[in-house]
């Protein structure tokens, strides 16, 4: 490998590598993504984003907000490429970096992942205007089928450290921390906390009317912060190292996927079970799993993005249940406020391209889970159904064991302007030095 | 409408301009006012102005002001911009662009710059210049000035201009008779000039790469106009250069032409071999064999893969040549020709997988080896998918898949990939021929050694084997049920981390008549697998729609694979010692007695030791009389189903790496190209809520079967299931 270090700081500063390291690059990559199950297994700390659409200096910025690799720990659930201008500087930087980091930074495939779609969406014209020819859109797209399918994130923690740094608004200081477990936080970019919420603790009551994993991100912060934190438990709880009892405090894997779950898919080792090394086929679970959604209906529905489903709240129940889930991540949609949660917190979109398509003005969004120390680091679950607990509830149930995990999201917005410099006008240097093909080039007059 | 264009009145210009954008009617005032007063012109020499004054508040003024007025969508204004007198000063503007105030694009630097422009032949037409020029600033508004901010209607504009100049461009050159001649002389072999040969590739591959957008009849056209004077030389010329990126040129023209028209490429090499000229296909061949360029290397498998498909629909011939006599194609393309020709070509193109026959050890391959290989596993693979029958011939002759067999033993993981993939696709095929290569050679000895290498690991590798025998167990193939279990019992014994294995020897006994817990069993063990230990009553009520859909499928096999089946594996048994081409076991109607009679052969061959076999059969019988009501309906269903697709047998395609597929397949899904919506996804289908499978038809119409690749995993059994779910959960949306 021909200086990958270097490849990386070229890419950073959003230079095109040389179409030689790109096949490297990208056969490397090949070799360690065969290695990776269709679902990936990922242990807590991580931070999980969304779609980046080839918005290279958000990515950047997505960094910074988030901490750099190796510091922090990734997750992208797919769509690095199409519609904005730098696909390929994203998806070779975050491929450069899965190569140095393989055990840092975890891809799986989005619907973008594809010939198909990125031959109208983008990516491919991306390449031939930058490099010449089709050659380096083959090795990416070659690279796309050996993307993990999904991820599970094992041993996330039910509780969030308190974020300390930059609370200086009067409001948060005063937030009793002992009252409660701190469940999800949202942060800006600047590290400040605008809203949190709390859990009580599970056996104190049965009717919780703090429940708040029904969060929605706000978007009047000053009243989601007039109700957040109000309620104070019963006296001689909380604080006093009254630690997570076992029974109460087992936090479910958390399951992230492109678009959603598939009728045919019942259980997470069903996913196993799929020859992932195609092109994303037009329907099936492979393709459902990439392009689902989900939707407040009952049931399945048919998806007006004519591939995948539309799934509702009570399927998502009874899978999180069925396989000892206690939430899904998932992208696929443009969610103004970055992130989104439904269905009382089973699933979450999370949307990490802000200004996407550098005009409809939403935020982005990365979520972090924090690590379960409780148990010494160690994770007492193994990857699908094995070793759950065989507690028989009615159906639509929810185990009363599995607690959602702790939420960190982490809001930021488009990069500044002065950092990005001109999307689509600075890169003219870079188009001519690999000559830009327009058309004609060579017919000409004088 | 608009004051004098003045650096004075620009707060008041920009105002005016930005509140007319905001209503259709003002938009439409506003560009009747600016074409009929010629105000463009006017402002333009304002730009100079302000710059030397260095007021950069008037420059950005300017710069909102032009993006208005291009925004303002109109044929005219656009056209208007990109003129020679007018097209410095609209960029020039467009370069201070308020939103980066401290940066300046170099807009001019690059228009200016005469030395982009080359010229192969000079072409004398003025208007045709002009259409030129005009065609690549537009192309430079659209991909670099204007990227962030275009609208979509404006973009659509931009796209039809450029358009109808390249038709009209093209149009011009197909008919310059003395152009084309004076372009194709620059390869005549006394010339010299090298660069002047590389530019003249360029040039026609730019021709090739607009002809893409064109329509049918007028890229038709230009192609045979091209063609007749020479462009195969070129591509010869090209393919052969000592520069890859020339070789990737040439590649990509002749791609092209096949993506135009395969049968009429290959009605050209097929008359080429007719006349004792080396064809095409053979240097192609040669190249692929020795070519070190990988991405090169890519190319020339897809391009030969097209090629060499020796697929002709005979009614797709007949309409053709009845419509067009001048062509040769009717006369050439006899049948035994073409099969003739292809086992030839195949047979060069395969040697270096013959080749690994004497091979000692799979250790040392080098890159290129690796990648040779993985392509033509790959071509092999989608030979025998398409045209099983013709395949048969060169494969059995030159035996290779004990060559490919070899493969899944290579160290590189992604060759053992390759040509599993290979064997995966042999299964789905149901043909005897292919199933008994797949019990020969030790394949699934291998196959499940690559399972133990693998497990319990989760990856990529183990997991298409388990595809593999899920399938085999999920379609109930008897011959090869019978043959795993029967040879490797011992090893598929001890792989216990998944249900696959041990839910194959079950279904082995249950075929053996060793059905006595059949009936608990078999409805548990396809929908639970990880759970089979202990069937959960509550848990079957959750998934009712699964249960019909699983009894669906022993309909089918009731019907069909029963006999079927038995007849296939009795060949497989007796003519194990030659895979020799067997007649054909067609599907049940043939023939009933004969068969009827092998499958009783068969059973008695087995020494089944209880009186009575007990078939599925009976199995079905047993649950309670709601299923069968439902499945009843399911029957209802099927048919249904079988009319909605055309290939009742689904053919999993399991591999269709981009290529040949691709390459059609851009044309195809290229309908939605024009959408640039924010809507995420697949944008254009988005709008209208179709329903699912004709959605998607839109992208597999003009497809071949390869491009709509139908996944591997979802067998018939499967699909109406999902169906079934879908209809009993949406009655409102009706399809």
């Amino acid at each position: 490998m021909s200086d990958l270090d270097g490849a990386i700081a070229q890419l950073r500063a959003c230079r095109l590598i040389p179409e030689t390291q790109v096949r490297e690059i990208c056969y490397k990559a090949r070799e360690l993504l065969i290695e990776e199950g269709n679902v990936v297994s990922v242990d807590a700390p991580v931070t999980i984003c969304g779609d980046i659409h080839g918005q290279f200096h958000d990515l950047m910025e997505l960094f910074r907000v988030g901490g750099d690799i190796p510091d922090t720990n990734y997750l992208f659930m797919g769509d690095f490429v199409d519609r904005g201008f730098y696909s390929l500087e994203s998806f070779l930087l975050l491929l450069c970096l899965k190569v140095r980091y393989p055990d840092r930074i975890t891809l799986i495939r989005g619907n973008h992942e594809s010939r198909q779609i990125t031959t109208v969406y983008g990516f491919y014209d991306e390449c031939i205007r930058k490099y010449g020819s089709a050659n380096v859109w083959r090795y990416c797209c070659e690279v796309f089928d050996y993307l993990a399918l999904g991820a599970l994130v094992l041993g996330a923690s039910s509780e969030l450290e308190p974020t300390l740094t930059g609370m200086n608004d009067p409001s948060q200081s005063t937030v009793p921390i002992g009252e409660g477990e701190l469940e999800t936080e949202v942060l800006n970019s600047r590290g400040e906390v605008t809203m949190s919420t709390y859990r009580r603790r599970e056996r104190e009551s049965s009717e919780t009317s703090t429940d708040s994993r029904n969060i929605s991100p706000p978007r009047d912060i000053s009243a989601t912060r007039g109700q957040t934190p109000t309620r104070t438990g019963p006296p001689g709880t909380g604080a006093s190292g009254n630690g997570p009892s076992s029974q109460a405090s087992r936090t479910g894997a958390v399951l992230c996927v492109h678009g959603g779950l598939s009728p045919l898919i019942d259980s997470v080792d069903k996913i196993r079970l799929i020859d992932r090394k195609q092109e994303v086929p037009h329907e099936g679970a492979m393709c459902d799993l990439l392009w689902s959604d989900p939707d407040e209906i009952e049931g399945w529905g048919l998806s007006p993005r004519g591939a995948g489903f539309l799934f509702g709240g009570d399927i998502v129940k009874q899978f999180n249940y069925k396989n000892d889930l206690s939430l899904i991540a998932r992208a696929h949609q443009l969610v103004m406020e970055g992130y989104k949660e439904m269905f009382e917190g089973g699933i979450v979109t999370v949307w990490s391209a802000p200004n996407y398509c550098y005009r409809c003005g939403n935020v982005a969004a990365i979520l972090e889970l924090g690590e379960d120390a409780s148990n010494g680091g160690t994770v007492s679950r193994s990857n699908g159904d094995y070793g759950r607990s065989n507690g028989v509830l009615g159906p639509g149930g929810l185990d009363p064991t599995v607690i959602s995990p702790g939420r960190r999201y982490r809001v930021f917005e488009a990069a500044a302007q002065d950092t990005r410099g001109m999307p689509a006008k600075k890169p003219v240097a870079d188009y001519f030095l690999v000559s830009y093909p327009l058309p004609f080039l060579f017919i000409c007059w004088v | 409408m608009l004051p004098p264009p003045e650096l004075g009145n620009l707060p008041e210009i920009e105002h005016i301009t930005r509140a007319a954008s905001m209503a259709q009617n003002g938009r439409d005032a506003l560009s009747k006012f600016v074409i009929r007063d010629e105000y463009i012109p006017k402002l333009v020499p304002l730009v100079s102005v302000a710059e030397d004054l260095e007021s950069l508040a008037d420059l950005h003024r300017l710069c909102n002001i032009m993006k208005a007025l291009i925004l303002l969508n109109d044929n005219t204004i656009i056209e208007t911009v990109v003129t020679d007198p007018l097209i410095l000063g609209v960029v020039g503007a467009l370069e201070y662009d308020p939103e980066f105030p401290t940066h300046k694009a170099n807009h001019r630097q690059y228009l200016a710059d005469q030395s982009r422009y080359k010229e192969v032949v000079p072409i004398k037409d003025p208007l045709i210049r002009r259409k030129i020029r005009s065609t690549w600033r537009l192309q430079y508004l659209k991909d670099v000035v204007l990227a962030r901010i275009l609208d979509d209607p404006t973009f659509s504009v931009l796209n039809s201009l450029i358009f109808f100049n390249q038709v009209d461009i093209v149009n011009h050159i197909q008919t310059n008779a003395a152009f084309l001649k004076e372009l194709f002389g620059v390869f005549d072999p006394r010339n010299t000039n090298a660069k002047r040969k590389d530019d003249a590739v360029q040039f026609l591959h730019q021709c090739a790469a607009i002809a893409k957008n064109l329509q049918v009849p007028a890229r038709a056209n230009l192609f045979a106009n091209l063609i007749s004077h020479g462009l195969f030389a070129v591509i010869a010329f090209a393919i052969k250069h000592e520069n890859p990126a020339m070789r990737t040129t040439g590649i990509d023209i002749l791609v092209a032409l096949l993506d135009h028209d395969p049968l009429m490429m290959r009605g050209y090499m097929l008359k080429a071999v007719n006349e004792k000229k080396t064809p095409l296909t053979d240097t192609l061949i040669e190249l692929l064999h020795t070519e070190i360029d990988l991405g090169v290397k890519n190319q020339l498998a897809d391009a030969i893969k097209v090629l060499l498909d020796p697929h002709i629909p005979i009614q797709e011939m007949m309409s053709r040549a009845g419509s067009d006599p001048s062509k040769p194609r009717p006369s050439i393309l006899n049948d035994a020709f073409v099969q003739h020709h292809f086992d030839e070509s195949a047979k060069k193109l395969f040697v270096p997988l013959r080749q690994l026959e004497n091979r000692a050890t799979l250790n040392d391959m080098t890159l290129h080896e690796v990648a040779l290989l993985a392509h033509l596993v790959d071509v092999l693979t989608f030979f025998v998918r398409q045209h099983l029958y013709r395949s048969r011939t060169f494969v059995h002759s030159e035996s290779l898949a004990p060559r490919v067999a070899q493969l899944l033993k290579a160290p590189q993981k992604h060759l053992k990939l390759t040509a599993l993939k290979f064997f995966r696709m042999l299964i789905s095929l149901q043909d005897t021929f292919y199933q008994a290569l797949m019990t020969h050679n030790n394949t699934f000895g291998l196959i499940i050694d690559i399972v133990y290498e693998t497990m319990p690991r989760d990856n990529l590798l183990n997991s298409a084997c388990l595809e593999l025998f899920e399938f085999i167990k999920r379609e109930n193939i008897k011959p090869f049920v019978l043959h795993v279990v029967e040879k490797y019992h011992d090893k598929l014994k001890d792989i216990t981390y998944v249900d696959t294995f041990q839910d194959l020897i079950l279904r082995y006994e249950q075929m053996q008549g060793y059905g006595a817990e059949m009936d608990s069993t078999l409805f548990t063990q396809e929908e639970t697998p990880t759970r089979r230990i202990q069937p959960n009553g509550q848990r079957w009520h959750g998934v009712k729609e699964m249960d019909a859909a699983e009894e669906e499928y022993f309909d089918t096999s009731d019907d069909e694979d029963q006999f079927d089946n038995a007849a296939i594996a009795a060949h497989a048994q007796n003519g194990s010692a030659s895979p020799v081409v067997k007649p054909l076991v067609d599907y049940p109607d043939d023939d009933d007695d004969p068969m009827d009679t092998e499958s009783a052969e068969q059973k008695q061959q087995m020494d089944v030791p209880s009186a009575e076999p007990t078939t599925p059969v009976s199995a079905v019988q047993a649950p309670p009389e709601r299923l069968s009501e439902k499945r009843r309906r399911e029957e209802e269903d099927e048919d249904e189903l079988v009319k909605l697709t055309s290939t009742p047998k689904r053919r999993s395609s399991s591999s269709s790496s981009g290529g040949s597929g691709f390459l059609r397949g851009k044309r195809a899904i290229a309908i939605g190209s024009n959408d640039r919506g924010t809507t995420h996804g697949l944008g254009g289908m988005a709008a209208n809520a179709a329903p699912k499978r004709i959605a998607i038809n839109l992208g597999s119409n003009t497809a071949k079967p390869s491009l709509s690749d139908i996944h591997s995993s979802s067998g018939t059994a499967d699909e109406s299931g999902e169906k079934d779910t879908r209809e009993e959960n949406q009655p409102g949306e009706g399809r």
